[in-house]
This record gives structure tokens, C-alpha cells and sequence, in this order.
């Protein structure tokens, strides 16, 4: 008896054991070329920089010296990296905020419009098909101190009301800012191009972002006595915006850590006056590829994968825990 | 609390007129549903009550006072909309308490974190709390209170949205197809509960249905709309038992009623296929016209009659049958209530005549109005033939 029972429930135990083990493989056949891929393409550069960056080789030697954390030590204390820092975080901090909330009013203001509202959609959103590079030796011109647009327009309201302003007043009585050629211009014109280009971008994100909101949800917020506009976007639009404004605030803190091509067009040599736009993206760039120091230039690169990573991180555990409001 | 009074009110999009002229008056306390088929402008009317939509001419009042120059959140309604529209970022107490947080409260006391400092606000936060405990027990949904409204099933957002609607005490409830969202049993118990809600409230209701049940069963009054026009608003027997119009017999009432054509002979009595019968118009035009029967107005009967046919469907419900019978001559089939104790004689393909009570039916001319002055021939004997 015993034994035709357990001959009993273990055949069928057995072939659902071997049926599942068939299935393991197949699945991790099935994921393979995708791994492999994942693991050639993504994972190991990161992994081969991150040991880069403990080095100090270069393109072309033969052989390198285990320098342990030296690179990152340089990161920390010479001052060429500390105005790299400043000047990346600078950029972040203006343009973030900026082309976040930029984009987010263009996008209320349009949202109401009927008739024109496609051609606001599409003269917010040039600036982001054209080639930043093309823009920026256009903005090049524009902003080139003696015969560029901009200081010849603000050089005709002298002898205007508008010298009241005391930047104009100051322009008037001795010259106009070198734009780019001056420290304390350099970045936050760079952050003005970066704004101009970008919030375009968000004004489309939130746009669509608008069209998910309930309109229903308005009259009840009437009913219920949110009279003013500001009421209203506070009860019912933001909320609906709010997994938009994460998945925007995360893009454009990633294409803001990423700046480069303006730079690269209007200092092609060092950073801007006094390095003052010396941004990671162009550090990397100059250590790495100019001055072939691929450990230093690796341990930048880490860095910014460090900050990006971070921001994901905080953008999954937001959408997670909050903005769906599940 | 207070009656509502709607005069000659017109509502056109573009081209289209949704409301044709629309006058009625609802009394204080009184349950009216607004009833019609979709597309006959009652949620276009219910809106304009509101104040969320304009009207083209007409008047608005409420409690007597005009409301024209009042937007919508000074009119004091509450409104449940179908989708609920329910603020998916507020637990269920927050959006409970939104609508006396939004008067009670100034725009700085309702600021996060700075609000709380303000004077006053703590107080007026204590009471709001109150307020919406007190509806949340009503309701049956204080166990709910800290769960957001995705975490809901509709019935219960449906309660949500019902103690939005509550918590403060306004002039008039407006609700806009409030059960259409929910499963059929379910909408027959809420159904139940709101209209306990109107006695215990004693507040006025404004009801958007398309489900004429649903308006039956729970309102003092039904406004049946179509085309933009109120046909008839009376009270849901009076509109059932006697409609003005031959849109609102057919509309009311589930199966619908039987219609068949009619001739009115020269000297005012009726004709049936042909037959004449002991009934008469006492004025008004000659030629076409409809009669209305009620399936509950049929009777089976043995021998000769104008209406004759074969049973070709019946549905059993229980407690009573519904029987589709086929009669020649006729375009649609004929729809007689029977007992369950009946299905005997009444098989598929069952030949059966049919007669009916005279006094039950209801005639329209040929534009569809009632014709209410008739001459009954034979006093004593009112069954046909």
C-alpha cells in the first residue's frame, strides 16, 4: 500500500519539478541576447571606467600604475574642480526651476487658448528641434560685444526713459557686458541659452500631461467653492500634474548635468572666462579626450554617473510612494 | 434649503438648440428627477442650475433670488457627478472636507504649514472635522476616511462623492446620474439609500437619470424631457397611469407600452383593425391616431377579437411573465403581462386573442397628444368586441 502511494504522488511531483526547470531554461534563453547585449553595451564600460578611474592611464601606454583614490582626491581639492562643481550646480540650479516652471505656465496658458494655440505650440518647441551647436554660434553672433544684436539694441535706449534702468545707465556711460568674454556674464548667459532651448521640451510633456486631467474635476471644484485660478490649480491641476512633474523635473536635471554643446561652441578652449563654465560634461571631455588623462577623466565620468543614478533613484521612489495616489 | 424656480430657459451649442424654453418649479424639499432619453439636454439643464453652464435666455432662481450674475460656488448647491470626480490626491476625509475648507477657511489659512499658524484656523479645522465625522457616519463610510478615493470601489467612491455633496448644508442637492457607474445591484440598494436620504435631509433634490426606474422609484415629481422640451412633470403614477403625451407612454414604464394605429371614423368612434369600437372622440380631428395599452391592460380571452396573434417570445421573471405576441397587420409585436400560472396556454407559436379594458387606454392623436374627452358607447359592457 505504502509503496503505490508514494509511486502515486510522486510521478506527477516529478514531471512538474522537470517541467519547471524546462521552462528556467527557456526563459534565461530567451532573456540572454538581451543580457549579453546589456552587460557588453552598459555595464561593462561602467564597470572598465570605474576601475579606469582608480588608474592613470592613458590612450596608448602600454601599461598603467594603481594610483588608488588620487583622481578623486584631485576632485575634491584643486580648485579647477571646484569651479567645475560650481559652475555645473549653478547651471542646474537656474535652469532646472526655470524651464520646469517655464514650460509648466507655457503649457496652462496654451492649454486655454483655441484657435492659435498650434502655432504657440510650435514656436515654443523650435528652439528644441534646431541644433543646439547651429543655435549657439548663432547666439555667438547675437551676443558679440560691439557688433552683435544685443548690445547694439540696448546701446539704442541711451538718451531713452529707459536709463532709469541702472544697467542700461551704467551701459550707457561706460560699455555693455562682454557677454561671454566676462566672468560674471559667462554662465548665466549659458543658463539663458540652456532655458530658451529647453522649455519648450516640458511645455510639450506638460501639455500632455493636461490633457489627462479630468474636466470634471474642475466643475467639482467649483461646486465646492475653489473660486479663484490659483485655487483651482492647486485642488485639481497639480495634483493630476504630478507624476508629469517628476518625470520633467528628472529629465531636465539629466540634460542639465549633460550641457555641453554651447560650451564647447563658444570656449572650445577651457571652460569660459576664468573657467567659470567649466561644466562636468566638458571636463570630462577636456581630461579625457583632449588632454588624454582617461583615469582623471574616468573618475568625472563616475561622479556624474553617481549624480544621475542618484536622481533616479529619487524620481522611482517619488513616483512610487506619492504622485499616483494609489 | 430652498425651492428652486426655472423660467423659459433656452441653451443652444453652435448650431444646435439644446433646451427649447424651459420652465419649472421645484418646491422646497421636493425630489424631482429629470428624466429623458441621452441627448435631451437634462444634464444641460441640471448644469445651468448649477451655475457651470450659461444659459442663452431665461431665468434661474433660487430660494427666490435670482441667480444670473452668481457663478457657480456662490450659487450654495451641491453637486455629485457621475464620474464621482473625486480629488484622487485627498484621502477620503480631505475631499469630504474640501467644500467647507474652501468657504470657511481665507487662501492663507488653508496654506500647508503656515495656515496652522494663523489664528483661527485650528478652531475652524476642529469643526470641519466634526462636520465631516458627522457625514462619514451618515454615510456609513467612517472606516474609509484615510484611504485615497484609487483604493475605492465604486460604491463606495460613489458614498464619497454623496458626503462631499452633504457636509455642508446647501441650498439644493443636484446629482448627476449618480448610480450609472454601478453594478445593477448595487444601484438598486444606493438607490434605496438616497431616497431615505432626501426624508431624513428634507432638502431639495434635483435628479439626472435616463433610467426611468430610477426616477419612479424615488421621486415626488418626474420632469420627462426630450428634444429639449419638459413633456410632462408630474408625479411618477400620474405620469405613468395617465402621460399628456404619446413620447412619455412610451418612455415611461418597462416593457415598454403596446402602440397601435387607430382611426377615428367620421362621427368620432374608434376603429381597431377595422373594427369598430365602443368608444368615440368628442371633438377634434378625424383620421389617424394611436392607442396606448399598457401590457398589464391585455388580457387573454377566448373567441373572437380585433387582436389576434401567436406567441412568439416570453420572458418569466417569477412573480410575473411578459409575453411577445405577433399580430397580423401589425409592425411591432405586442407585449401582455401575464401570471406565471398562465404559461400553459401560452407556448411559442400558441395562437391567442387578446382583449382588453377600455377604460385603460390611452388614446393620442396624431401628433401624439392625448386625447382626453372620450364617449364610451356602451357604458355597461366597456370590453371590445
Amino acid at each position: 500500500m505504502a509503496v503505490i502511494d508514494v509511486s502515486m504522488t510522486d510521478a506527477p511531483r516529478e514531471t512538474t519539478v522537470a517541467r519547471a526547470t524546462q521552462e528556467r531554461r527557456a526563459a534565461w534563453a530567451l532573456t540572454a541576447p538581451a543580457l549579453i547585449l546589456m552587460v557588453i553595451v552598459l555595464l561593462a564600460p561602467v564597470i572598465i571606467a570605474g576601475l579606469l578611474s582608480f588608474t592613470n592611464y592613458s590612450l596608448g601606454n602600454s601599461g598603467f600604475d594603481w594610483v588608488g583614490a588620487d583622481n578623486y582626491e584631485k576632485l575634491f581639492t584643486r580648485s579647477t574642480y571646484e569651479k567645475m562643481f560650481i559652475a555645473t550646480l549653478t547651471y542646474v540650479v537656474t535652469v532646472v526651476p526655470l524651464s520646469v516652471g517655464l514650460g509648466l505656465g507655457a503649457a496652462l496658458l496654451i492649454n486655454t487658448l483655441g484657435r492659435f494655440r498650434e502655432i504657440y505650440k510650435t514656436i515654443y518647441f523650435l528652439p528644441v528641434m534646431a541644433t543646439l551647436l547651429a543655435m549657439a554660434i548663432a547666439w555667438e553672433f547675437m551676443l558679440h560685444p560691439s557688433i552683435g544684436m544685443i548690445n547694439r539694441t540696448l546701446e539704442a535706449t541711451c538718451g531713452t526713459p529707459f536709463e532709469v534702468v541702472p544697467f542700461i545707465a551704467n551701459g550707457c556711460a561706460d560699455r555693455f557686458p562682454l557677454w561671454l568674454g566676462d566672468k560674471r556674464y559667462a554662465i548665466w548667459v549659458i543658463c539663458f541659452i540652456g532655458i530658451w532651448q529647453g522649455f519648450g521640451f516640458n511645455m510639450v510633456l506638460y501639455l500632455a500631461g493636461l490633457t489627462s486631467v479630468h474636466r470634471e474635476l474642475y466643475h467639482a471644484a467649483e461646486m465646492d467653492g475653489a473660486k479663484s485660478a490659483w485655487d483651482r490649480f492647486r485642488l485639481v491641476t497639480w495634483p493630476a500634474l504630478g507624476p508629469t512633474t517628476v518625470f520633467v523635473v528628472t529629465i531636465s536635471c539629466i540634460r542639465a548635468f549633460q550641457v555641453f554643446d554651447t560650451i564647447e561652441a563658444f570656449w572650445p578652449q577651457g571652460g569660459g572666462p576664468n573657467k567659470s563654465t567649466y561644466v562636468m560634461m566638458f571636463a570630462i571631455f577636456e581630461k579625457g579626450i583632449q588632454q588624454n588623462l582617461i583615469g582623471i577623466g574616468s573618475a568625472i565620468t563616475m561622479l556624474f554617473l553617481a549624480f544621475v543614478m542618484f536622481l533616479t533613484l529619487i524620481q522611482r521612489w517619488l513616483v512610487e510612494r506619492k504622485v499616483h495616489y494609489k | 434649503m430652498a425651492g428652486l424656480s426655472i423660467e423659459n430657459v433656452t441653451k443652444r451649442f453652435g448650431e444646435t438648440e439644446v433646451l427649447k424654453g424651459v420652465s419649472l418649479d421645484i418646491a422646497d424639499g421636493e425630489f424631482v428627477s429629470l428624466v429623458g432619453p441621452s441627448g435631451c439636454g437634462k444634464s444641460t439643464l441640471l448644469r445651468i442650475i448649477a451655475g457651470l453652464e450659461t444659459q442663452g435666455a431665461g431665468s434661474v432662481r433660487i430660494g427666490g433670488t435670482p441667480v444670473e450674475d452668481q457663478r457657480a460656488a456662490d450659487r450654495n448647491l451641491s453637486m455629485v457627478f457621475q464620474s464621482y470626480a473625486l480629488y484622487p490626491h485627498l484621502t477620503v476625509g480631505e475631499n469630504i472636507a474640501v467644500p467647507l475648507r474652501m468657504r470657511r477657511l481665507n487662501g492663507v489659512q488653508r496654506l500647508p504649514l503656515v495656515g496652522g499658524l494663523m489664528p483661527g484656523t485650528r478652531a475652524v479645522a476642529r469643526e470641519i472635522g466634526q462636520h465631516v465625522a458627522d457625514a462619514a457616519t451618515m454615510l456609513e463610510i467612517g472606516h474609509l476616511l484615510d484611504r485615497k478615493p484609487g483604493q475605492l470601489s465604486g460604491g463606495q467612491r460613489q458614498r464619497v462623492a454623496l458626503g462631499r455633496a452633504l457636509v455642508r448644508d446647501p441650498a439644493a442637492f443636484l446629482l448627476d446620474e449618480p448610480l450609472s457607474n454601478l453594478d445593477a445591484k448595487l444601484r438598486v440598494q444606493t438607490r434605496a439609500e438616497i431616497a431615505q436620504l432626501h426624508r431624513r435631509l428634507a432638502a431639495t433634490f434635483v435628479y439626472v437619470t435616463h433610467d426611468q426606474v430610477e426616477a419612479m422609484t424615488m421621486s415626488d415629481r418626474i420632469a420627462v424631457m426630450m428634444g429639449g422640451r419638459i413633456l410632462q412633470c408630474a408625479p411618477p403614477d400620474v405620469v405613468y397611469e395617465d402621460p399628456d403625451r404619446i413620447e412619455v407612454a412610451e418612455f415611461i414604464g418597462s416593457p415598454k407600452i403596446n402602440i397601435l394605429p387607430l382611426e377615428i371614423l367620421p362621427d368620432g368612434r374608434l376603429s381597431l383593425q377595422d373594427r369598430a369600437l365602443d368608444l368615440a372622440v368628442v371633438e377634434g380631428a378625424r383620421g389617424v391616431a394611436s392607442l396606448g395599452l399598457r401590457p398589464e391592460a391585455l388580457r387573454l380571452k377566448s373567441g373572437d377579437s380585433p387582436l389576434r396573434g401567436r406567441v412568439v417570445h416570453s420572458e418569466n421573471l417569477g412573480s410575473e411573465m411578459f409575453v411577445q405576441i405577433d399580430v397580423a397587420d401589425l409592425q411591432e409585436r405586442i407585449t401582455l403581462r401575464a401570471t406565471p400560472e398562465q404559461r400553459g396556454a401560452l407556448a411559442l407559436g400558441t395562437p391567442v386573442a387578446l382583449d382588453f379594458d377600455l377604460h385603460k387606454a390611452l388614446i393620442f392623436d396624431a401628433d401624439g397628444a392625448r386625447i382626453r374627452r372620450l364617449r364610451h358607447l356602451n357604458a355597461a359592457a366597456s370590453e371590445v368586441a
